[in-house]
């Protein structure tokens, strides 16, 4: 674990109740930056909920959370995208009735936009940015068909390039690869690593353990809300815990 | 059009592959070109060059020696397509249906006519029209922000009900606060009529208020309300600051619609709670826009005229059963014409008419 790194984004002692439900319970974590981190653990083991509690979705009951050493435990949800935090989501969103391309021009930096830019139409460069990225994701030639029309796979790349739009620093990724067939699966993952190589660190929600394998320098493995286990996936896969956790006892 | 039946079809089948797919078929854009050009980010600039020449014309038309009944339909139509577009701008764009819009209508009526009449009241300045004005938006405007920041937290159906409330609120509220409203009895203005005058500052307002929705759905503003309407939490955690468009856009909508509520106010010169929050004014408001289109620059406009003649039609020859005509046709357009007649145009695969349409196309 690279330790001597200030962490990107980090939890302290996380909880979020749902009721009398602990959905997520003290869980502690970082994320450094330039890392692929994976979160695993059974369906309702609390991963969706912290992902919506660090993307700022959800308010915390207890515990802090830090983005590039600041304090962001009662940011908007629009004002840490805005620091360089986005993600994806389990249920894809786009905007359906939007064209792909307009999907994009739409989730550009809103950091420093002016109410003068706000009243133009997109500029030039976020354009050949949108482009770019939907190349990048072979989406390219999507470009103007509505996004609706899209199948549930193109739909999740076409999600990733909104995501990447913003330029982030972190991508927060729920689940990419679900309801994806095989072959863009392998796209995804050549993508999510061209990008981690140009610098770009992700936390990754997956249940294809093989996917998470393949990518993550490290784990975090969190059951019935409560972290489980963290360690490199090899050592996760070894664990007796963890294998208790998945595959029952 | 046969080709356009091909095309229909193919999307009704890509309607059907939703979420989970393990075929990445090489689909390739396949749309007409009238859809291509409405559904473009960048609108290009042939569609205000055309509104201007119809305002030009417009503003030659009393030169032609019209009767002052003209003149007057003439304003009726203007303002109803200002209010179509205006309810566009939340309801449509932004996908806030708002059934209380008309509380802003009432609001800039009643500033219209508190300031502006000679009756004493507990305030009662007597100004002149010019300067009652801008109050009149500016009112309504206010009041949007007030009563936007707890309402717009509210997704769908409430949202729609508690403005629906609102606006009920305010019409008793009109009714009670008779030292300021003058009550139920109502309110005189004074009776100034000038038709050409009233004929043309509808004019430069509806020209204003198309103007500004079109330059607002092909800004980056517009599309994040776009973006709104189609995902809000989305939106917001792409970094659109949500509360702060949502409610810019509903002030925008309310300003105008007081505008036209004070100008309203004084052309008809008498008010009371009643005529002017009226029910009716908020469900014309919303059949103009979904006729027309919901979320398109030139829907509204198109559906407020429509309307209009087709309410003066059942008038005429269905008088004692129009609210009847009128409902039925509701329940016809959202069953048959949900994206309204832009919105079919554009994608007729949306509508159950504009498959039939296409279907239609492909057998001959």
């Amino acid at each position: 674990m690279p330790s001597d790194k200030q962490p990107l984004l980090e939890g302290h002692t996380v909880s979020k109740y749902f009721g009398g439900l602990a959905a997520v319970n003290n869980v502690d974590f970082a994320v450094y930056p330039g890392e692929i981190v994976g979160l695993i653990g059974p369906n309702g083991s609390g991963k969706t909920t912290l992902f919506d509690c660090l993307s700022r979705l959800q308010k915390i009951d207890s515990g802090k959370i830090l983005f590039r050493g600041r304090d962001v435990t009662r940011a908007r949800p629009y004002q840490i995208a805005r620091m360089g935090l986005t993600r994806t989501f389990q249920s894809v969103r786009v905007y359906r009735k939007m064209s792909v391309l307009s999907n994009m021009l739409i989730s550009h930096q809103w950091r420093d936009t002016s109410l003068l830019r706000m009243l133009q139409p997109s500029p030039a460069n976020t354009a050949r940015r949108a482009h770019e990225l939907l190349e990048f994701l072979q989406i390219e030639r999507l470009a103007g068909e509505q996004a609706g029309h899209l199948s549930g796979g193109q739909r999740r790349l076409l999600e990733i390039g909104m995501a990447l739009m913003p330029d982030p620093d972190i991508l927060l990724l729920d689940e990419a690869t679900s309801g994806v067939n095989p072959t863009l699966i392998e796209t995804i993952k050549d993508r999510i690593r061209a990008l981690n190589e140009q610098g770009k660190t992700f936390l990754l929600i997956e249940h294809n353990i093989n996917f998470i394998a393949d990518l993550c320098s490290r784990v975090y493995v969190l059951n019935h809300g409560e972290k489980l286990a963290e360690g490199t996936p090899a050592e996760i896969l070894q664990n007796e815990a963890v294998i208790d956790a998945y595959f029952g006892a | 059009m046969g080709a356009q039946g091909e095309q229909t079809e193919t999307k009704i089948e890509g309607k059907e592959e939703n979420g989970a797919s393990s075929a990445e078929p090489a689909r390739e854009p396949h749309r007409s070109r009238l859809r291509q050009r409405l559904t473009r980010p960048f609108g290009s600039w042939t569609g205000l060059t055309l509104w201007l020449l119809l305002l030009l014309l417009l503003a030659a038309y009393p030169y032609t020696g019209v009767s002052s009944l003209a003149l007057l339909v003439g304003s009726q139509i203007f303002v109803l397509v200002t209010l179509a577009s205006n309810w566009n701008l939340i309801g449509g764009l932004t996908g806030y249906v708002d059934f209380g819009h008309a509380v802003f209508f009432g609001i800039g009526a009643y500033v219209m006519g508190i300031l502006v009449t000679r009756t004493p009241l507990l305030i009662s300045p007597e100004w002149g029209f010019w300067q009652a004005l801008p109050v009149s938006g500016v009112a309504a405007a206010i009041f949007a922000l007030l009563i936007g920041l707890p309402t717009l937290r509210l997704k769908g159906p409430y949202f729609s009900i508690a403005m629906l409330g609102t606006f009920m609120a305010m019409r008793e509220i009109a009714r009670v606060l008779r030292p300021i409203t003058g009550g139920g009895i109502g309110l005189n203005l004074p009776p100034i009529l000038n038709r050409l005058g009233d004929y043309y500052l509808m004019l430069a307002v509806m020209g204003l208020v198309v103007a500004l929705i079109w330059w607002i759905r092909r800004s980056e503003f517009g599309q994040s309300l776009i973006a709104i309407r189609e995902d809000e939490v989305g939106a917001e955690m792409r970094g659109i600051n949500t509360t702060l468009h949502k409610i810019v856009a509903f002030m925008i909508a309310a300003f105008f619609t007081g505008i036209v509520g004070g100008f309203w106010a004084w052309q008809n010169t008498f008010i009371d709670p009643d005529v002017v929050f009226i029910e009716t004014r908020t469900v014309e408001m919303v059949m103009m826009s979904m006729l027309g289109g919901l979320g398109t620059v030139w829907g509204p406009p198109l559906g407020a005229v429509v309307i209009y003649f087709l309410q003066d039609l059942v008038w005429a020859n269905l008088f004692g059963v129009h609210l009847l005509a009128l409902g039925l046709l509701l329940v016809v357009m959202v069953l048959f014409l949900p994206e309204g007649i832009l919105g079919t145009l554009g994608d007729r695969s949306s509508t159950s008419l504009g498959r039939l349409l296409g279907r239609v196309g492909k057998g001959s």
